[in-house]
């Protein structure tokens, strides 16, 4: 993108801009970007912005359409957006304020093991990771099931996996909503998403989706590091997937359902990709049901890859995975829209909150934290591109009084993938990752290329808004040592 | 267009094509092959001996597509998705298009397919969206710009 946004964008703080309402009429409130000085200035190189004054037309949006600081340019909703409905005044559900990729998610997983345990083995525990977890476009996996089982899965999420002894309880302790929401509608599933969705549970997927061995490289709080068993040197895991198929099949069958619902219910947007529903219409609530079926199945999704990957690990070093101390420590949704309440003006309202490339962020003594976490706050992951750095964050109560409760969700994308491709030379990109200890595995030559470093912005930056900005801290990062892509 | 019936425009995410055809059929037609020119490409058949390949690929599969819409952007998108879904839940990848019918809101088809087998994949679709769509008529044709979720 040639073109600079010259919409208005006024400082709040160094972490907080504005677009006011005002900018265009039909905007019901501000939006509220989450920058620095240098962000801002990629923010400005695409149509990002314009996509956040967009979303403020959505009825019954309150206080703000928001974009976290990985903000960049997607369609009908940014990527990095949050936005809120108030589902008694009438609030709308956007499929596009959750993606085709419905629950597209990462876990991170802790392993006893130290840096000096894998240096000599990297190679082959990342080629055993990449035989082992089936990855790629249309990867199929080796856990296939029938239609009666799938209908299983939409309802069960991870539990499902878990009966199948593809984990534990403790797995689903330390996944957000349990690894399943409640509510989820099978019957408002189509038959093609079903048969989309028969095929692909166990599999990694394609794009920005990975498997990655990590080593803990730096420590900010040491207190929560403590409680969660996290040290220098350590090796993580990370996994990044989502609902694959059938998640798109969700949101391409209910867009096409609600762009009717713009007049039927006289709503008006300037964008037809933010087609949506009042979230008390049938529409609404059909959409819902499905979502989170599809949202199940992720989670579900999630919790077999990292069987996969604890199965790998056990090959690799002839021990158990309990023994090599393979323990979830969270998995997050942050393709996802929510229905949670939250205080607005003073007073506690029902709300639609949809994070679309974003993640919740609840802060300490939320009932939806998981027991062991609940005195620092829930764990949020932000996983960084395949050359530099991710991040374990917290959720903090500022989070809850200003972002509903969320936060960023990654690096965010910088440059296109076509330029990408002109510019970037696989052979050289290989060899510098490599001299910086880094092995990578894809499937496709292609993805390489288009998900080296420097198409993405310093994870390291977004993440010092985020935490500056106050709606998150910083608990430890950690850097790639092995990377399978799809 | 690098001999190819499309360009490719910046987006910074997602992909975003330019495409044309002498009427209607031929655009929606020119799009849909665009699609899977970027999902993959197909393996060749290596040799005789390549005997399960090469029976594979004498099998193709036809699906029957209609779309009913309120305009013709609705038609379009929904034409790519249907593609893009039938071929995911079949496994084929499509690659002949046949549109014995259309209006700016009415579309019946047939389309061919081989099994994803005989293919490399290249990039994952996830749909066609409505973000920025532009569907013209131009000096010589249609012509047409569209978003996909990768």
């Amino acid at each position: 993108m040639s073109e600079i946004w010259q919409g208005p964008l006024e400082k709040i703080d160094d972490y907080r801009w504005r677009i006011p309402k005002s900018y265009k009429p039909g905007m019901r409130v501000d939006g509220l970007i989450y920058a620095d000085e240098k962000l801002l200035k990629d923010i400005r190189h695409d149509k990002a912005a314009e996509q956040v004054a967009n979303v403020a037309f959505l009825p019954g949006i309150v206080k703000a359409s928001m974009a976290m600081p990985d903000i960049h340019w997607g369609y009908g909703f940014c990527i990095g957006g949050v936005a809120a409905t108030d589902v008694e005044a009438g609030g709308v559900i956007s499929p596009a304020g959750v993606g085709y990729d419905i629950d597209c998610g990462v876990r991170m997983m802790r392993t006893n093991l130290r840096l000096e345990d894998v240096q000599d083995k990297i190679k082959d525990l990342t080629y055993a990771l990449f035989n082992d977890v089936p990855a790629g476009v249309g990867s199929k996996g080796d856990i296939r099931v029938s239609a009666k089982e799938e209908k299983e899965i939409l309802v069960k999420g991870a539990r499902w996996a878990v009966e199948k002894g593809y984990g534990t309880e403790d797995d689903l302790e330390c996944t957000e909503e349990n690894g399943a929401m409640q509510g989820a509608d099978p019957g408002a599933v189509s038959a093609r998403a079903y048969e989309r969705g028969k095929a692909q549970s166990g599999t990694l997927g394609s794009g920005n989706h990975f498997l990655e061995v990590q080593v803990v490289d730096q420590l900010y709080d040491r207190d929560i590091c403590d409680a969660l068993g996290l040290d220098l040197g350590q090796i993580m895991v990370m996994i990044h997937s989502g609902s694959r198929g059938l998640g798109y099949q969700v949101c391409d069958d209910y867009t096409r359902d609600m762009v009717h619902c713009l007049s039927k219910y006289n709503i008006n947007v300037p964008d037809r990709q933010l087609s949506c529903a009042p979230v008390n219409s049938a529409e609404g609530k059909a959409y819902l049901g499905a979502m989170k079926c599809a949202a199940n199945y992720a989670w579900a999704n999630r919790q077999c890859l990292m069987h996969l990957t604890r199965k790998a690990f056990e090959k690799v070093f002839g021990q158990s995975w309990e023994k090599l101390g393979m323990f979830l420590i969270y998995d997050v949704a942050h393709n996802i829209a929510k229905i949670e309440k939250h205080i607005v003006d003073g007073k506690e309202k029902i709300l639609c909150v949809h994070r679309k490339g974003a993640t919740r962020a609840f802060g300490p003594g939320h009932p939806a934290v998981p027991e062991r976490y609940r005195r620092f706050g829930q764990p949020v992951i932000i996983p960084g591109d395949m050359g530099r750095n991710s991040y374990l964050l917290v959720g903090t109560q500022k989070a809850m009084e200003e972002t509903f409760g969320s936060t960023c969700h990654g690096a965010g994308r910088l440059k296109s993938r076509s330029a990408a491709i002109r510019t970037i030379n696989l052979g050289t990109l290989l060899k510098e990752l490599e001299s910086k200890g880094i092995i990578v595995k894809a499937s496709g030559r292609g993805t390489i290329v288009e998900e080296a470093p420097q198409v993405y912005k310093d994870v390291n930056d977004v993440v010092d808004v985020v935490h500056n900005a106050g709606i998150s801290k910083r608990v430890c990062r950690m850097r790639p040592l092995g990377v399978i892509k799809g | 267009m690098d001999g190819k019936n499309y360009e490719f425009i910046e987006h910074t995410a997602d992909i975003c094509i330019r495409v044309k055809g002498a009427d209607l059929k031929a655009l929606f037609i020119n799009t849909a092959l665009a699609m899977f020119d970027i999902i993959a490409d197909k393996l060749p058949v290596k040799s005789p001996l390549d005997s399960a390949r090469a029976e594979q690929a004498t099998r193709p599969q036809t699906v029957k597509i209609e779309q009913e819409a309120e305009n013709l952007d609705e038609l379009f998108v929904n034409w790519l998705n249907e593609l893009l879904s039938l071929s995911s839940a079949q496994e084929i990848i499509l690659s002949d298009f046949k549109i014995t019918d259309i209006t700016t809101t009415y579309l019946k088809a047939e389309a061919i397919g081989y099994s994803s087998e005989d293919y490399k994949f290249n990039k994952e679709i996830k749909a066609a969206t409505y973000h920025e769509l532009k569907i013209e008529k131009s000096d010589g044709g249609w012509q047409a710009e569209v978003i996909f979720d990768v």
